[in-house]
């Protein structure tokens, strides 16, 4: 890249670096105007919002920007250093505080001869502040050789790190009060919650199983059906993930460009698939085949699919690529590759994937029942829907709370001395 | 006699990183040669070796294998080409949880049945043949064993029993004693002797030693930097033969 190219690309990448500089220091005056709007409208004046006036606001825009240019002129900015700049003297020194001062200043002068100064300039792309103060602000790729190696500074003294801990602050208080997080109420309500606790801890297996006969039901057959539940959901759901993996694997695919089109479709169906709720699914099927366990399973085993075909790819990726080389070397064709260097490589985390996968639907079984799957989750949600109406429903959810813990913690213990056997 | 392998003009260029890694290589081999190259790492052994099966696909050039265009070859007659070619690795290759047994059967995907090999099944004779190639390696006990439970030494012969399934006419080793001690890099190498005298199977290996290279190679093609500095018998190499392929810096290392 010639020279000039060069500069011109730090122009611009400096241009941006001051725009994102000031981006951030606009964002914390929004943030702090909400935390003081808040708190004015909550606890000092019960009426009314604060308001910036509209000559305030050419106040916000200057004082933002005159606060990026502070952090700007003095380098270690979060916009600078995201775009790889660094700013030096003439001789890549660090310019030291007063050059930065003198910096800071000769910006204004910069800025509002900015015109003239263009027009008069023999050096089109030096700015004025650069020239007067003798500093420069270079990509720090373009003069790795150039710039003495420094031991870094300590993060909390740069403008960069100092910046990072009032952005994340102003964003966890406003969050704080947008969530409407209440520790207060949270600790004084203790005593008025206190008989749900004893009630849940004190379960009453009492339909354990003898059925009940509201629901018709007892705990043990709604245990069996949520664990053949996850279990049909799982199979279901391994066996479409097995041969879709391959496709959406790049180093199986990644050699024709109607492979990237397969792949790339298969892997954006998997994230889209995955990234909607199993519960959302349930509805879905819900309307498609009837409220009921059919569809519990079906929403479980199409979010297993996308899942768990993420999670296989992933280890098809990761394989070692030595055996596919020689194999194809023998004149096999890419199928039979495939089958005899990649399989037997990828079969135990498969397996255990699948174990795992296992578990969680297990776990998932149970909320998919707001939306129609029957087992435990039916049972839950039953019981709670009667508190107030029986005398112990509390406890009856408990028992089944109890229940589900264990199926849980058994499945986990068993497929965990799986995966140890296999691997 | 005639050359059982041409490479003409033979150029590949790296698209990422833009490195030229063969530079208008050609040369010729004749049926029944010892060939081995050599050359610092980097200089493009790996990859001329993988370029003659197209492993990695050439930029520029041509290969040909017993009058055949390797390069213009494709599918079914590509597979048809690499099923005469056995190879074996630096770090042998095997399918680590596979058998010994199915590793060795590997060899034989580009001649059976696809339909039964798909279902695992190998004919009687593949599988006796299979176990006959152990036998002559020396790890025919191991044959039920998982691949990874094996040394490096007994590793590569199972590699080298690959490649014999292949019935090869030409066998190409890639660096195939990197990875071993000199005692068991001299075992491999007399099974590439063993076959190369007694099967007249054509070798061509790449080595990092020019002892062993002196010792085994009735021919030595040296690169450096992708282009061939040396064409001729081992005993050619002199002092300032072996300065130019190693730089000036290098000094003489023994594997006795």
């Amino acid at each position: 890249m010639s020279k000039s190219v060069e500069e011109m690309q730090a122009l611009r990448f400096r241009v941006f670096a001051f725009f994102l500089d000031w981006a951030s220091w606009g964002y914390i005056a929004y943030g702090i105007m909400y935390l003081l709007n808040s708190y004015w409208y909550t606890n000092i004046h019960y009426y009314g919002r604060l308001s910036v006036p509209t000559w305030g606001w050419p106040i916000v825009i200057l004082g933002t920007l005159e606060l990026a240019a502070i952090s700007h002129a003095f380098g270690h900015s979060i916009g600078l250093s995201m775009f790889g700049l660094r700013l030096v003297t003439d001789s890549f020194t660090p310019p030291s505080l007063g050059k930065r001062w003198q910096r800071y200043l000769a910006w204004h002068v910069a800025v509002l001869s900015f015109p003239v100064a263009i027009w008069f300039s023999t050096q089109k792309s030096r700015l004025l502040h650069d020239r007067l103060t003798g500093t420069r602000m270079v990509l720090v790729k373009q003069y790795k050789d150039e710039i003495p190696i420094l031991p870094p500074r300590a993060w909390y003294k740069t403008n960069r790190g100092e910046m990072s801990v009032v952005l994340i602050g102003v964003t966890l208080w406003v969050g704080a009060l947008v969530t409407q997080i209440d520790l207060h109420t949270m600790i004084s309500r203790v005593s008025t919650s206190s008989y749900l606790w004893k009630e849940l801890l004190s379960p009453h297996f009492t339909h354990f199983i003898t059925p009940d006969p509201a629901l018709q039901q007892s705990i043990v057959s709604g245990m069996i059906e949520t664990i053949f539940m996850a279990l049909l959901a799982t199979a279901v759901g391994a066996a479409f993930a097995l041969p879709l993996s391959f496709l959406g694997a790049r180093n199986i695919m990644g050699f024709s460009p109607l492979g990237w089109v397969v792949f790339t479709v298969v892997r954006g169906v998997f994230n889209v698939v995955r990234s909607i709720q199993p519960l959302l699914w349930g509805t879905v099927f819900a309307v498609w085949v009837g409220f009921g366990m059919f569809a519990g399973v079906m929403a479980l085993g199409f979010h297993t699919v996308a899942a768990l075909g993420k999670l296989y790819s992933e280890q098809v990726e990761g394989i070692d690529p030595g055996p596919l080389e020689a194999i194809a070397a023998t004149g096999a064709r890419r199928w039979q590759v495939v089958l005899y260097g990649v399989v037997p490589q990828v079969i135990p985390s498969f397996l255990a994937f699948t174990l795992y996968r296992w578990d969680i639907n297990v776990r998932m079984a149970t909320v998919i029942a707001l939306v129609g799957g029957g087992g435990l989750g039916r049972i839950m949600f039953y019981y709670q829907s009667r508190v107030g109406l029986l005398p112990d429903a509390w406890n009856q959810v408990g028992a089944v709370i109890m229940t589900i813990i264990v199926v849980v913690w058994v499945l986990d213990y068993i497929s965990g001395r799986v995966r140890e056997k296999i691997i | 006699m005639a050359d059982q392998l041409v490479v003409e003009h033979l150029t590949k260029i790296y698209e990422r990183g833009d490195i030229l890694a063969l530079d208008d290589i050609s040369f010729s081999v004749v049926k029944g040669e010892f060939l081995v190259v050599i050359g610092l790492s980097g200089s493009g052994k790996s990859t001329l070796l993988r370029c003659i099966n197209r492993l990695i696909e050439p930029t520029q050039g041509k290969v040909y294998f017993d009058g055949v265009d390797v390069t213009a070859a494709s599918g079914g007659e590509l597979r048809r080409l690499r099923r005469k070619m056995g190879m074996i690795y630096q770090q042998f290759n095997l399918v680590k949880r596979s058998s010994v047994l199915t590793n060795v059967l590997a060899g034989r995907l580009g001649y059976v049945n696809p339909w039964m090999s798909a279902v695992h099944r190998f004919p009687r004779e593949d599988i006796e043949m299979g176990l006959k190639n152990l036998e002559r390696v020396g790890i025919s006990d191991q044959a039920y064993t998982r691949a990874d439970n094996l040394s490096g030494g007994q590793q590569q012969r199972v590699g080298i029993a690959r490649a014999l399934m292949q019935e090869p006419e030409l066998l190409m080793a890639d660096e195939p004693v990197s990875a071993l001690d000199p005692a068991t890099s001299h075992s491999v190498m007399k099974y590439l002797e063993q076959m190369n005298q007694e099967d007249g199977v054509t070798v061509i290996t790449s080595l990092h030693f020019l002892s062993l290279a002196r010792r085994y190679g009735t021919r030595i093609l040296a690169l450096k930097d992708g282009k061939i500095v040396f064409e001729g018998l081992p005993s050619e190499i002199d002092e300032a033969r072996f300065k130019e392929i190693y730089g000036e810096e290098a000094e003489h290392v023994e594997v006795r």
